[in-house]
């Protein structure tokens, strides 16, 4: 998601870290409160790129959506995919088809492109692209839009997300392993740098590691070291000269996270303005102090929103943007607010406005940006930055010692430490010591009205959108030339194999109208795919007392019952990739005394019931958050019932699942259903347990 | 509530020899049942396939796959029986992967089948989980039972285990080859190597070959073994492979292709006497070893008189129960 190019907007004044005086000259006219122009005229700062993250159904759909928004007042886009799209599978592929659309616009070519951006001046445009493992891909399609509408690829401003380490920790919508990843995004950086000056080749993302539980010293520490790792690539490839390395670390931009505790995430971006500074320099010697600006993007936390008294998270969101922009040294240069339902289902029209309108009255309404930094002198702010950076770098000199982001995934360190993590935030919500208003604490209200209404306050996708795309897809296929498509894909794995720069190629193909699962199957052809280890190894849960106890015995109980300890099958259907919500069932399932097998993520139904039948699971706990659970459930009970097994197996679904489908789920089949308002583990395994036990 | 109870088990086992997928789920549990009146069940089940087993005149052999944690032995079985399945086209395989248990709450985690990959529609794999009960690793009480059954059933059957401890001699057991699975190691390991478990393998895998200390290991490894075991330390196979690259599998699938076909069945009697012990061990402690060594004449003669080894469990049942009661 976000993030700007070089041409925005945003903090004009060079950040530095002990900002400071000596770029002012003393005048007798200034206030220290004020804001000077290069004509020495009071002025206010411009606002920061104004975003929606959005996409849904089809690129037509998108596409209304995207003109309604910029209409609204948004000042750049920011595209979600589906995850077909991002996992590189065409919409009409047996594992895509319950997903495309779902979560994003489903992209399988050039001309989904020429939709999506219909009447849309992509030269004008600072269009950001959520997009990680496909992202050469999609730049390759942008590039070839531009192409045929005659646009200069100067022109072109904008990012792709390109972060594959978040995506083995966090994200989950990687296809191939590191060293092919790594690759594929130095080549883009390469191609980047001349040819389309001011696009961010990557984000270098923490967002997402805070999603799964990272603390602020983690996310600083984790997102620098994937910078150094990216940055020393780039070096060692050699491709560039000394004076491009210099600028292409200037190209280097971030995608961050602020969550509730808002004093402590400004000092976090403080920390991370201060120690990019200095890293820059002490590692790399960039002189020039524009290619050392930590230029970042935000979207604010979602980990936090909740789905018990849902408009509460209207304030939660405020007070989360407040953090990433009160401060002037360390203001984000574009802003993604989510919507406050986003607990619930995938936010509607309305929703997004509503988030639209809060940026717009905290960047034109108030007085915020006619202020230098507020905290400049502060003692508190100075303790606390500064307590953070050390534990940053103790961090990163511990990543490093493990041979990098690499090394450090492929011993699962990070995986571990985030997992950790999530588990102790988790139990510190269920002992009540962290409070979140209206799950631990104040529960009982007035029921809200916002969720009334005639939709229930939800957003369901139209099944016309998807025919459409699937329409396209043939269309596209059918007419293209064909030829042209085989040599184009012909010379992608030529140069996959070779060590050739793949940018070209991918653009060709473009041109050629060759699919995303094309492009795709042809480098898994020669990379082959990636499997990252779990976490969830060696975890422990802080649940202890009379609870677990009586529930162990429980277990105890079962084994006579059915004659072995109960076994549980944990893992993730469909393509969305946030495990931690399954990862965190399976530590607490072992822990209560289950026999767990664990799966792992982006399993089609058929996998998951074969496991299921194989390993005489007992309970299949399948998580889905992509929106996906009805078709999914449906081909679960459907394959368990062609095995002969339905009856012995009971399933269960977690997730982001609507209240209005809980009977269509149970109507199939699903013993029972949880939702991030069932945050107590224990509840949710003395649950289970109860499904397995005899009735009295 | 599930329960196996629906099905004779008898039948269960009938449906289990042509590979039917819950078929053979659910012999395994019948085979892995922990209740005192399972053991009826259990043999009815073996002998069906111990008969069908004496009529074909041949059953399938038992490879150990054991390892230190980290040596990336579930990627490597997952590649290594992928390329198995191509490399014999007739072939079938079932694989038994075994970890550990919590002390504390007595779960495990089960999480060698990420690794798999298994094509759904594959019909001549099976992969099956087992918890070992106890927190060091090493092989479930079931292991044994659960592993003869399914020779009845598959050409071959591999087993996975963390090698640590006392598990070695209980694969060696159970396996008619075993293969040691190392990650390239530091100078230091490798004495510790020496020590123990350098021993008991018939063949050794160096996984992560992709790694640079891999060949100094490779060197190291096979010092070691004229050292270790000077009588055969030059003929036991070091195979060198990458799960990550794909590097040597072929190699290794075919040496172990070549092992189920030409090394015939498994010696399934001259293992039975050990598990036997061990399974009176477990169900009935000191006092069942006693009847068995001193009443029974020890596991090797009380065997010799059975029908098979589910027999010989119903028939020790009755036996120590007759006596406890006298």
């Amino acid at each position: 998601m976000s993030h700007t190019g070089e041409t925005n907007t945003g903090p004009t004044t060079p950040v530095t870290p002990h900002a400071v005086t000596a770029d002012v000259t003393p005048e007798p006219a200034r206030h220290a409160h004020e804001i000077i122009d290069p004509d020495g005229r009071p002025t206010r700062d411009k606002p920061w790129i104004i975003r929606t993250y959005s996409g849904h159904s089809s690129a037509r759909a998108s596409n209304e959506l995207y003109r309604s928004n910029l209409s609204r007042g948004q000042t750049g886009l920011s595209i979600a995919f589906d995850l077909p799209t991002q996992c590189g599978y065409d919409s009409d592929d047996a594992i895509a088809r319950p997903e495309a659309g779902k979560v994003g616009v489903p992209i399988n070519s050039l001309d989904d492109f020429h939709v999506l951006f219909d009447q849309i001046p992509v030269e004008e445009m600072n269009t950001s692209m959520t997009i990680n493992a496909t992202a050469m891909w999609l730049l390759a399609l942008y590039v070839a839009l531009a192409r045929e509408r005659g646009v200069p690829l100067t022109k072109l401003t904008g990012t792709t997300q390109n972060d594959l380490i978040k995506e083995y920790l966090a994200r989950g919508t990687y296809i191939f392993p590191p060293e092919a990843s790594l690759r594929i995004i130095a080549e883009m950086y390469e191609f980047c740098l001349e040819e389309i000056p001011s696009w961010n080749a990557s984000n270098i993302c923490s967002y997402h590691l805070q999603e799964v539980g990272a603390t602020p010293a983690q996310e600083l520490s984790f997102a620098l070291a994937n910078a150094i790792g990216l940055l020393d690539l780039l070096r060692e490839r050699g491709r560039f000269t000394p004076e491009q390395f210099q600028r292409s670390v200037g190209r280097i931009s971030f995608f961050v996270n602020a969550g509730v505790r808002f004093v402590e995430e400004m000092c976090k971006m403080r920390a991370f303005v201060e120690l990019w500074h200095e890293i820059t320099l002490e590692r790399y010697q960039v002189s020039d102090e524009r290619y050392r600006r930590f230029r970042y993007g935000v979207q604010v936390n979602s980990l936090g929103l909740t789905e018990a008294q849902p408009e509460n998270n209207a304030w939660r969101i405020l007070i989360e943007a407040l953090g990433v922009t009160l401060s002037r040294d360390a203001r984000c240069r574009a802003l993604q607010l989510p919507a406050w339902n986003e607990a619930l289902s995938l936010p509607r029209p309305w929703d997004q406005q509503w988030s639209l309108r809060l940026q717009q009255i905290l960047a034109y309404e108030t007085d915020l940006l006619e202020y230098p930094d507020l905290f400049e002198g502060s003692v508190v702010v100075r303790s606390k930055v500064d307590e953070l950076k050390a534990q940053a770098r103790a961090e990163i000199d511990r990543i490093l010692s493990m041979g990098g982001v690499i090394g450090a995934i492929d011993n699962g360190y990070m995986k571990s430490a985030l997992v950790r993590s999530m588990s102790e935030r988790v139990s510190r919500i269920n002992t009540g010591e962290q409070i979140v208003v209206g799950v631990n604490k104040w529960t009982d209200g007035t029921a809200s009205p916002l969720v009334g209404g005639e939709d229930g306050g939800l957003f369901t996708i139209d099944d016309a959108a998807i025919r459409e795309t699937l329409h396209s897809l043939e269309r596209v296929r059918a007419t293209r030339d064909e030829a042209r498509a085989k040599a184009a894909l012909r010379v992608l794995k030529e140069a996959a194999r070779s060590g050739a720069s793949m940018m070209e190629p991918s653009i060709e193909c473009a041109l050629a109208r060759v699919t995303t699962g094309e492009w795709a199957r042809a480098l898994r052809e020669v990379f082959g795919e990636y499997r990252p280890s779990t976490g969830v190894d060696g975890q422990r849960l802080g649940l202890t007392g009379d609870r677990v106890d009586m529930l162990r015995a429980r277990i105890d109980a079962l084994i006579t019952t059915l004659g072995h300890r109960p076994r549980i099958l944990v893992g993730k259907p469909g393509l969305d990739g946030h495990s931690n919500g399954a990862e965190v069932i399976a530590v607490s399932a072992r822990h209560v005394g289950f026999d767990v097998i664990y799966s792992g993520i982006r399993l089609s139904a058929e996998e998951i019931v074969r496991s299921a039948v194989e390993e005489s699971a007992d309970v299949i706990g399948a998580s889905v958050l992509s929106g996906s659970h009805l078709e999914l459930a449906e081909q679960i009970m459907n394959g368990l019932r062609a095995e002969g097994a339905v009856q012995h197996v009971r399933v269960v679904f977690g997730g982001i699942i609507p209240i209005g489908d809980f009977a269509k789920l149970q109507s199939m089949g699903v013993a029972k259903v949880f939702t991030p308002s069932d945050y107590d583990l224990l509840d949710i395994m003395e649950e289970i347990t109860a499904l397995l036990e005899p009735e009295t | 509530m599930p329960r196996l109870d629906d099905l004779a088990s008898a039948d269960i086992a009938r449906a289990a020899l042509t590979r039917g997928r819950y078929p053979v789920a659910k012999l395994i549990s019948l085979v892995e049942d922990q209740r005192a009146d399972a053991a009826e069940r259990r043999d009815e089940a073996l002998s069906v396939l111990e008969d069908a087993a004496a009529e074909r005149g041949h059953h399938g052999r038992i490879i150990g796959l054991t390892g230190t944690p980290g040596s990336g032995k579930s990627s490597l079985l997952a590649r290594v029986a992928n390329q198995m399945l191509a490399t014999d086209l007739q072939l079938t395989v079932a694989m038994v992967a075994v970890d550990p248990s919590s002390p504390t709450s007595g779960g495990a985690l089960l999480g060698d089948r990420t690794r798999m990959n298994l094509d759904p529609a594959e019909t001549r794999a099976f992969f099956r989980s087992q918890a070992s009960t106890t927190a060091l690793g090493g092989l479930a009480p079931s292991t044994y039972t659960v592993c003869c059954a399914l020779t009845f059933i598959f050409d071959c059957v591999i087993v996975e285990t963390v090698g640590i401890g006392q598990s070695e001699a209980d694969i060696r057991h159970l396996a008619d080859k075993v293969y040691l699975v190392l990650a390239p190691l530091g100078g230091d390991e490798i004495q510790y190597l020496k020590a123990g478990i350098i021993e008991i393998p018939d063949a050794f895998v160096i996984n992560k070959w992709d790694e640079p200390a891999a060949a100094k290991t490779f060197h190291q490894l096979r010092g070691s073994l004229w050292l270790a075991r000077p009588l055969d330390g030059d003929r036991i196979p070091i195979h060198r492979t990458s799960a990550k690259n794909g590097y040597g599998i072929d190699e290794l699938a075919r040496a172990l292709v070549d092992d189920v076909r030409q090394s015939g069945s498994s010696s399934l009697e001259t293992k039975a006497a050990h598990f036997f012990a061990s399974w009176v061990q477990d169900e009935w402690g000191r006092a069942g070893v006693r009847h068995l060594d001193t009443t029974l004449g020890g596991a090797q003669a009380f065997l010799t008189g059975q029908r098979g080894f589910g027999s010989a469990q119903a028939e020790f049942e009755r036996s120590v129960r007759a006596q406890l009661r006298s």
